[in-house]
C-alpha cells in the first residue's frame, strides 16, 4: 500500500493549477473532499444508506440478466425471488471468496424489513407496495446500466468487454441463448428471424445488467464494512476512508465479470468467466466514467435544448454525472438521481437524520441535503479511483525520483482538469456550507 | 352601529399604543389581530343588516357637532361604501397578519395601522363633506410614519414624497369642497343638501376638475402617479397592502361619490376626457411595469394600470360599467393585497426582489413552491383570467363602457394584454427556470405566513365564479347614480335616450345581481 | 542453460510470480521454445500490492493469466534492443511503454536486473507489478 499521509520527502515547486490546493492535498495522500469529521460523518452515513438499496440493486440486476433475460413483458422483474435474496455475496459472510464485510452474505436485514413493510410501515401485498411505488427504485439502477451501455467503448482498448460484445463469438453465444429462451415461442422466434440485431442488442443490454450487478455486488459490502468500522471508531478521517476504498479496489480488481443465463435449468455462458474480464477494467472504470462523469441529461433535472447546442455533440463531452449534477429536482417526473435519494432516505443512519434535521429546512429538504452528502461521498470515491489509478499506473507519493513525482502531478492535474467546468461541484464541496 | 367601525379601531389603537412595554411584539400582534378581527366580524354583521335592494343610505347616524361650520357627525352606508368598508376591514386584518412577528416598535406600528383602519372607515361612511375630509386627512400622518419608520432603504425620501403629494391632494379636495359651499351658498357640508345643486355648467366643470386632480393624486392617475412607485416599494408589506388595497380606493370612491354624485352634468362633459385619461393610465401602467426589474415595483405599476379600469367604468357611467368599476375596486384590492403579500414573503425569504437574481422558486424542495403557485394564481387573477374576480370586474367594465367609449375601451383591453406580458415576465423569471444551488438556502415558509394568501385566493376564486356576491351589494346604488346622470348624457350619443346601454346579450350579466340566493 | 521458468524458480526471489504462473496454468507456455521477453516482478513487487489483490487473482485464473501475460512480450528483446523502442505490445494485447535510454524503466516499474538470458528468451526483473491502462 503506497498511499500515505506522510508528506513526500522530495518537494516539487507548488502547482499552478486552478485547484492547486486540492492537487497538493492529493499529493499528500488526501482526497478531493477536505478532511473534517463532518465530511466523514456525511460520507460514511451515506455509504451505509446507499449500500442497503444497492444490496437490492445488484441482486435484481443479476436476476434480470440471468433469469428474466429477454422476457418481452417483464412486469415482475423487480419482484426478487427468495433465491436471489438468499444469494451469497462473494465478498461477505463466512463462505466469502474474500471477506470484505464481516456481516452476512444474504440480503441485508434492513432491506428485507423495508421490502416487507415499506415506507407506509404496513405489511401489504407486494403488488400494492410496488404500484404505490413504495419500494426500492430499481429504475435508478437500470438508468445507470443504460448509461454504461450507451457510453460503450470507454477505456477501450484496455477495456475488452465492449469489443467482445461485437465479436462473432459473443453473437454466437447470444444466438444460442435466444434460441433456447424462445424455443416454445414461435412468435418471438419469428421476430428474431426478422430483426436479429434488435435481439442481439437486447442481449448486450442484459450483459450490462450483469456487469453492473457484479460491480455493485462488491461495492455493497465495501460500504457496509466502512460503516461498521466508522461505528466502531476505527475509521477516523476522510483519507482513511479513501484508503479503505483504494485497498478495496485493488483487492477485488481481478474479480471476473461475466454473463450467464439460466434457461430451464441450463446455464448458457454468454460471456464466460474464462474471457478474463476483470472487475477493475471491465466494470469499475467504465462505471465511474459513465455514471460519475458522463451520464445523460436526465429529463427533469433541467431542461436541455439540444438544438441550442446545450447538449454536446460528442458523448465524451457529456458531463451530467453526480460529480456535476444539480441535485435540486425541478418538476416532479421520473428523475433517476432523485429516485436514488428517495431510496437512501429510507436507510439513513440516525446520526445523519439528526444532522439533516439541524440544517436548512430539516425534514422538508432532507432529500437534497442527502443528495449533496452523496455528492461529497462520490467525490471521495472518485478520489479513491484517482489514487488507485495513480498507484497502479504511476508512482508512490513518496517516490524519491522528482521525475516520477512530476508524472504523478501531471496525472492529478489532468484528472482535475475535468472539474474546471463551471457546473462541477468540486469547488462547492470544499466548504461545509454547501448542503 | 356604523360608528363601531370607526371607533373600535381607534380605541384599539389607543389601547395598544399606550400598553406598557412588558408585552412582546408577538402579544401586541395578537391583540391587533383580535381587534381587526372584531372589526371584520362587525363588518360582516353589518352586511347582514344591509338591504341590498335599497339604493339609498342605510343605517344612518347623526350627531350635531359644529353646526356653525356645517360640520356634523353624519354617517350612512350605501352599496358603494359597503363593499369598500368590507374590503378595508378585510385588508386591515390581512395587513396585520402579514406583518413581521418580531417587528420593531410593535405598539406604535399596530396603533397606526388601527388608526388608519378607523380613519378609512370614517371616510367611507361620512355623509358630510367636511367630515369626509377630516377622515381623509387623518390617514396622512399614520401612513407617513409607517413608511418613514418601517420602510425600506429610501424610506425617508419616499415618505416625504408621499406626504407632499397627498397633502396637495387634500388641499385641492378641500378647495373643491369649499368652492362648492361658497358658490351654492349652502349652509352645511351635508352631502344630501349639496346633491341637488344647480350651479352653472362652467363652474361645475371647474370644481369637478379640481376634485379630479385632488383624488387623481390619491388613485393615482398618470401623470400624478410619481409618488406611487417609490412609496409602494419602500413601504413594508402590510403598509403596501393598505396603500394599494385601501388608500387608492379612497381616491376612486371620492371621484364617484363627490365627482359623479355631485356634478353629474359636468361629469357628462368631462367623461370622454376621463376615459382617455383612464386609457392612458392603463397603458402607461402596463408598459412601465414591463420595464421594471424589481418585482415589487412591477406590482406597483400594475396597480396604476388597474386603477385605470375603475376610472374608465366611472367615466362611461352606464349601469354595467359602474357595477364593473366597483367590482374592480374590490378585485383590485384583493389581488393587489395578495401580490404584495407574496412579493413580501419572497423578499423576506430570498432576500431580493431583483428579477435578474430571482429564479426557479417553483423548485419543490428548496424553492418556495406554494408561494410560487399562489403568485401564479395572483398574476392570473390580475391579468384577468376567467374564473377569478379580476376577470368579472374588467369584463363588466369593458362591456359597460364599450357602448360609450369604444376606442378608449379597446385601448384598455389592449392594456390587459400587456398585463399578461409583464406577469409572464415576472413569473417566468421568478418561479420558473433553474434554482441556483449557490443561493438556495431560503428559510421555510410557515403555514401561518401563507394563510393570508390562501384566504385571498379563496375569495378571488369565490367572487370569480360567484360574481353575484360581489355585485349584489352595490348594483342598486350604482344604478341610482347612473339614473342621476341627466338624459342626453354621454350615452345619448350612442344609445339615444336609452338610459341603459345594455345590448340584449348582456342581459344575463346585468341581471345576475337580481338572482339573489 | 535453463528456460524462463527454471531460472525464476532457481532465483528464489520470484516465489509469488512462480506460484501465480503455476496457478494460471502458464508453466507449459513459458517452457515452450518461445522465445519470450518476460518482465518479471520480484516478490517485493508483489508485496507492494494491497492485501487481497493476489488472493482474488489466484482464485480467478483467467483474470490472473491476463495480468501475467501483460508482463510477457513475444521475441527475445535485450536492453539494447529496447533502447530503440518506446512501447511494446504484450501477449495480453495492451501496450507497455518502455524507456531504456536513461536508466531502464518499463511502464512505471524500474528494471532491477536486465538481460537475464534463458534458453527460450530473456528476463528483466521489475520492482513493481505493471498493470494495463
Amino acid at each position: 500500500m503506497t498511499t500515505t499521509l506522510e508528506t513526500p520527502k522530495t518537494k516539487l515547486p507548488p502547482s499552478t493549477h486552478e485547484f492547486a490546493d486540492i492537487i497538493h492535498r492529493l499529493e499528500a495522500g488526501g482526497a478531493m473532499l477536505p478532511d473534517s469529521p463532518e465530511n466523514l460523518m456525511q460520507i460514511i452515513g451515506i455509504y451505509k444508506a446507499y449500500a442497503v438499496p444497492m444490496d437490492f440493486y445488484w441482486r435484481d440486476l443479476l436476476y434480470i440478466a440471468e433469469r428474466v433475460f429477454l422476457e418481452p413483458l417483464p412486469f415482475f422483474k423487480y419482484f426478487l425471488p427468495k433465491e436471489y435474496l438468499d444469494l451469497h455475496n462473494h465478498y461477505a459472510g463466512d463462505d466469502a471468496d474474500l471477506r470484505i464485510w464481516r456481516g452476512e452474505a444474504t440480503a441485508h436485514p434492513e432491506l428485507l424489513e423495508f421490502m416487507e413493510k415499506g415506507e407506509v410501515q404496513r405489511k401489504l401485498p407486494k403488488l400494492l407496495h410496488h404500484l404505490w411505488h413504495d419500494r426500492v427504485n430499481m429504475e435508478f439502477a437500470e438508468e445507470c446500466m443504460r448509461v454504461m451501455l450507451w457510453h460503450r467503448n470507454m477505456y477501450v482498448p484496455v477495456n475488452r468487454f465492449d469489443p467482445y460484445l461485437d465479436s462473432e463469438e459473443y453473437i454466437a453465444n447470444a444466438d444460442r441463448a435466444i434460441k433456447a429462451y424462445f424455443k416454445h415461442n414461435p412468435l418471438m422466434m419469428g421476430m428474431y428471424k426478422l430483426f436479429p440485431e434488435m435481439f442481439i442488442e437486447q442481449v448486450r443490454q442484459m450483459s450490462y445488467y450483469s456487469n453492473l450487478g457484479l460491480f455493485w455486488e462488491i461495492m455493497a459490502p465495501v460500504f457496509f464494512e466502512m460503516s461498521d468500522l466508522y461505528d466502531e471508531g476505527k475509521l477516523t478521517s476522510v483519507p482513511e476512508a479513501m484508503d479503505f476504498l483504494v485497498n478495496g479496489i485493488f483487492a477485488i480488481a481481478g474479480r471476473p465479470i461475466y454473463h450467464h443465463v439460466y434457461i430451464r435449468g441450463e446455464c448458457y455462458e454468454i460471456i464466460p468467466k474464462s474471457k478474463g474480464f476483470t472487475w477493475l477494467y471491465e466494470a469499475a472504470l467504465p462505471y465511474v466514467e459513465a455514471v460519475f462523469y458522463r451520464t445523460s441529461p436526465f429529463r427533469g433535472t433541467k431542461s436541455y435544448n439540444a438544438q441550442a447546442k446545450q447538449v454536446p455533440d460528442d458523448q465524451k463531452d457529456f458531463h451530467y454525472g453526480i460529480l456535476y449534477a444539480d441535485v435540486f429536482p425541478v418538476g416532479t417526473a421520473g428523475i433517476p438521481p432523485t429516485l436514488l435519494m428517495q431510496d437512501m432516505l429510507h436507510f439513513l443512519p440516525p446520526y445523519l437524520m439528526d444532522y439533516y434535521k439541524q440544517h436548512c429546512r430539516g425534514e422538508d429538504d432532507m432529500l437534497i441535503q442527502l443528495g449533496i452528502s452523496f455528492q461529497r461521498s462520490m467525490y471521495c470515491v472518485t478520489s479513491a479511483v484517482i489514487q488507485a489509478l495513480r498507484t497502479a499506473l504511476l508512482y508512490p507519493l513518496d517516490d524519491p525520483n522528482p521525475k516520477h513525482l512530476q508524472a504523478n502531478r501531471a496525472f492529478f492535474e489532468s484528472q482535475l482538469d475535468r472539474f474546471k467546468r463551471p457546473e462541477a461541484r468540486l469547488r462547492n464541496i470544499q466548504t461545509p456550507d454547501y448542503r | 352601529m356604523l360608528s363601531v367601525l370607526i371607533w373600535l379601531p381607534i380605541l384599539g389603537a389607543a389601547i395598544i399604543g399606550f400598553l406598557p412595554g412588558i408585552f412582546s411584539a408577538k402579544q401586541v400582534r395578537t391583540g391587533a389581530l383580535a381587534i381587526t378581527g372584531a372589526v371584520l366580524a362587525w363588518t360582516i354583521f353589518l352586511m347582514t343588516q344591509f338591504d341590498p335592494s335599497n339604493s339609498g343610505l342605510q343605517l344612518q347616524e347623526y350627531l350635531p357637532w359644529i353646526e356653525t361650520l356645517g360640520l356634523n357627525y353624519q354617517l350612512g352606508v350605501d352599496g358603494l361604501s359597503l363593499v369598500l368598508l368590507a374590503l378595508n376591514s378585510l385588508l386591515t386584518w390581512i395587513a396585520v397578519f402579514s406583518s413581521k412577528v418580531e417587528i420593531e416598535r410593535p405598539r406604535l406600528f399596530y396603533a397606526l395601522i388601527l388608526l388608519i383602519s378607523g380613519g378609512v372607515a370614517g371616510a367611507f361612511l361620512a355623509q358630510n363633506l367636511l367630515l369626509f375630509f377630516l377622515f381623509y386627512e387623518l390617514e396622512l400622518v399614520p401612513f407617513y410614519l409607517l413608511i418613514s419608520i418601517w420602510g425600506g432603504s429610501k424610506r425617508g425620501y419616499a415618505a416625504t414624497k408621499f406626504l407632499i403629494y397627498t397633502a396637495t391632494s387634500g388641499a385641492l379636495i378641500l378647495a373643491g369642497f369649499l368652492g362648492l359651499i361658497l358658490l351654492t351658498g349652502a349652509s352645511s357640508f351635508a352631502y344630501e343638501s349639496l346633491a341637488g345643486q344647480a350651479l352653472p355648467l362652467g363652474l361645475q366643470v371647474i370644481l369637478l376638475g379640481v376634485l379630479l386632480v385632488g383624488f387623481g393624486i390619491k388613485i393615482p392617475l398618470v401623470p400624478l402617479h410619481t409618488w406611487l412607485p417609490d412609496t409602494y416599494v419602500e413601504a413594508s408589506t402590510p403598509v403596501a397592502i393598505l396603500l394599494g388595497g385601501v388608500l387608492a380606493k379612497l381616491g376612486t370612491y371620492g371621484i364617484f361619490r363627490f365627482g359623479l354624485g355631485l356634478f353629474p352634468d359636468a361629469w357628462r362633459v368631462l367623461a370622454p376626457w376621463l376615459a382617455i385619461w383612464a386609457a392612458v393610465s392603463v397603458l402607461y401602467g402596463a408598459i412601465a411595469a414591463i420595464a421594471q426589474k424589481d418585482i415589487k415595483r412591477m406590482v406597483a405599476y400594475s396597480s396604476i394600470g388597474h386603477m385605470g379600469y375603475v376610472l374608465l367604468g366611472g367615466a362611461a357611467a352606464t349601469e354595467l360599467s359602474l357595477v364593473g368599476a366597483v367590482s374592480q375596486m374590490v378585485a383590485h384590492g384583493l389581488i393587489l393585497a395578495i401580490l404584495f403579500n407574496l412579493v413580501g414573503i419572497i423578499e423576506a425569504k430570498v432576500g431580493t426582489r431583483e428579477l435578474d437574481v430571482l429564479n426557479g422558486l417553483m423548485n419543490p424542495i428548496r424553492g418556495l413552491p406554494t408561494i410560487s403557485s399562489l403568485l401564479v394564481v395572483g398574476a392570473m387573477a390580475s391579468a384577468g383570467i376567467p374564473g377569478m374576480a379580476g376577470f368579472i370586474a374588467e369584463f363588466l367594465v369593458f362591456q359597460g363602457s364599450f357602448v360609450a367609449f369604444p376606442l378608449q375601451t379597446l385601448l384598455c383591453v389592449a392594456g390587459t394584454g400587456l398585463t399578461a406580458v409583464y406577469f409572464v415576465i415576472l413569473l417566468n423569471r421568478t418561479c420558473f427556470g433553474k434554482l441556483d444551488n449557490a443561493i438556495a438556502y431560503f428559510p421555510k415558509v410557515e403555514f401561518s405566513e401563507k394563510l393570508p394568501a390562501f384566504i385571498l385566493v379563496a375569495l378571488i376564486f369565490f367572487l370569480g365564479v360567484q360574481p353575484t356576491w360581489l355585485v349584489r351589494w352595490s348594483e342598486p346604488t350604482t344604478n341610482a347614480m347612473v339614473a342621476a346622470v341627466p338624459a342626453g348624457s354621454v350615452l345619448g350619443r350612442v344609445g339615444g335616450d336609452r338610459p341603459i346601454a345594455t345590448p340584449p346579450e348582456l342581459i344575463p350579466m346585468a341581471t345576475i345581481p337580481t338572482l339573489e340566493p | 542453460m535453463a528456460d524462463i521458468v527454471d531460472i525464476a524458480v532457481g532465483a528464489g526471489s520470484f516465489q509469488t510470480l512462480v506460484a501465480a504462473v503455476q496457478a494460471a496454468g502458464l508453466v507449459e507456455t513459458l517452457k515452450s521454445p518461445g522465445p519470450f521477453t518476460v518482465f518479471a516482478p520480484n516478490d517485493d513487487a508483489f508485496a507492494k500490492l494491497p492485501p487481497g489483490t493476489v488472493q482474488t487473482l489466484v482464485q480467478n485464473t483467467p483474470q490472473l493469466a491476463r495480468i501475467l501475460t501483460f508482463h510477457v512480450v513475444p521475441g527475445k528483446l535485450m536492453q539494447a534492443d529496447l533502447e530503440k523502442v518506446d512501447s511494446l505490445t504484450s501477449v495480453e494485447g495492451s501496450t507497455i511503454p518502455i524507456n531504456a535510454k536513461n536508466g531502464f524503466e518499463v511502464k512505471n516499474a524500474t528494471v532491477l536486473a536486465a538481460d537475464i538470458e534463458a534458453d527460450n528468451g530473456v528476463i528483466h526483473v521489475l520492482d513493481r507489478v505493471i498493470l494495463m491502462g
